[in-house]
């Protein structure tokens, strides 16, 4: 047996056996089908595939219907889910933003702070507690630093603490700096190098 | 409330969803009667075995549920066999993850060749779905669709998210490949 080559004609074999064809389509396609052996076979093949539909079961439909949920009609405009959602989606954005952003500028802070107390502490300490050395003859407060580059960080630092000072207390404090025999000078100084005089 | 004049035997799909929308029950009725059955059939030959009437409800479910997307550009029986297929292949992808996880059981094999064996009754039917087996799972979509739903090349490419042309072709092969089958036997 010869295989069609008619392609088309095969192809509506199919809308035959389901009597969907026009009339003039119908008679070409038997027409053709009364010489070729081929398209017959097919046709035949078709018609049992058909009838030997696989086994189905018959479906309730009153079970089915119960399942349906009521129509809802979606008014454009009034809630759309997707915008809802969108919507949600960057407030969640915006205040994950806020959490990380603050905890950054807090950690930020923290990390700051303690360096700024340090240095002002130091500076304190370097010009209210001088370092006192020891030589052969006497005890001499030595300035480990510069002052003048201090002085802006000194004059926030100090502020804070002359100001919770007393009267009496700052009194005290005049007077315990006047007994100093080296009080910071105006000027810089140079580092006064320690030396124990042996090498002199 | 003025009552809901009698549906129409001849009522097409959409005046029946037109009905249903305005609140009459009856049109959901009539439409899940008018498709369930192919819908089955669909399944079954789709190589379905268990829980068609479950994936028949699921599938009106889902349809009646987002009918304000069906635009009528297709019949509502294409669209059916569209949702029914994805069902379908959801399903499967469960399946074969169940089965990567628990492994199948002599036990299982035996009771599921016992219930198909009385699905299948008739010899005609039995040789039908051995030669519908031995197609890809796409030859068989397009194959039953065309064959037992008499949809066209353009609806079933719609159905299984091809073209056209790719229709034509799974359709030819899958003739071929049956044909010899059934002459074989």
């Amino acid at each position: 047996m010869n295989k069609c080559i008619d392609t088309e004609i095969q192809e509506l074999l199919p809308d035959l056996i389901h009597e969907s064809l026009d009339g003039n389509e119908r008679r070409r396609v038997e027409a053709h089908l009364a010489t070729c052996e081929s398209c017959q076979e097919d046709l035949d093949v078709l018609r049992t595939v058909k009838s030997a539909a696989v086994f189905a079961p018959t479906i309730d439909t009153d079970r089915v219907v119960r399942q349906i949920p009521p129509y809802r009609m979606i008014v454009p405009g009034v809630e759309p889910p997707q915008r809802t959602r969108m919507v949600s989606w960057l407030v969640a954005a915006v205040v994950a933003l806020a959490i990380v952003g603050g905890g950054t500028m807090l950690i930020s802070n923290q990390s700051r702070t303690p360096t700024s107390v340090a240095s002002s502490v130091a500076i304190d300490s370097q010009l209210q507690a001088p370092v006192f050395v020891t030589t052969p003859d006497s005890v001499v407060p030595v300035r480990i630093g510069s002052p003048a580059a201090a002085t802006p960080t000194l004059a926030l630092a100090s502020s804070a603490d002359v100001s919770s000072l007393s009267d009496g207390d700052l009194q005290q404090l005049m007077n315990d700096m006047d007994e100093f025999d080296a009080l910071p000078a105006a000027e810089p100084e140079p580092v006064i190098a320690v030396d124990s005089g042996d090498s002199i | 409330m003025t009552p809901s004049p009698e549906i129409r035997p001849e009522e097409t799909d959409m005046e029946l969803i037109t009905r249903w929308k305005a609140g009459d029950g009856r049109a959901a009725t009539r439409l899940v009667g008018r498709h369930s059955q192919a819908l089955a059939r669909f399944a079954a030959s789709a190589g379905e075995r268990e829980g068609i009437e479950e994936l028949v409800q699921d599938t009106f479910v889902r349809a009646f549920a987002s009918l304000d997307s069906f635009r009528g550009e297709s019949s509502l029986r294409t669209w059916l066999f569209t949702i029914e297929r994805r069902l379908m292949l959801d399903r499967r992808r469960a399946e074969r993850r169940s089965r990567e996880t628990v492994p199948v059981q002599e036990s299982d094999q035996v009771s599921e060749y016992g219930a198909l064996d009385g699905l299948i009754a008739e010899e005609a039917q039995e040789r039908v779905r051995r030669s519908l087996d031995a197609l890809s799972p796409t030859q068989r979509e397009v194959f039953t669709l065309r064959v037992q739903q008499g949809l066209s090349y353009k609806e079933i490419a719609e159905v299984v998210g091809s073209t056209e042309g790719a229709a034509r072709v799974h359709y030819h092969n899958a003739i071929q490949t049956v044909k010899e089958f059934l002459r074989d036997e």
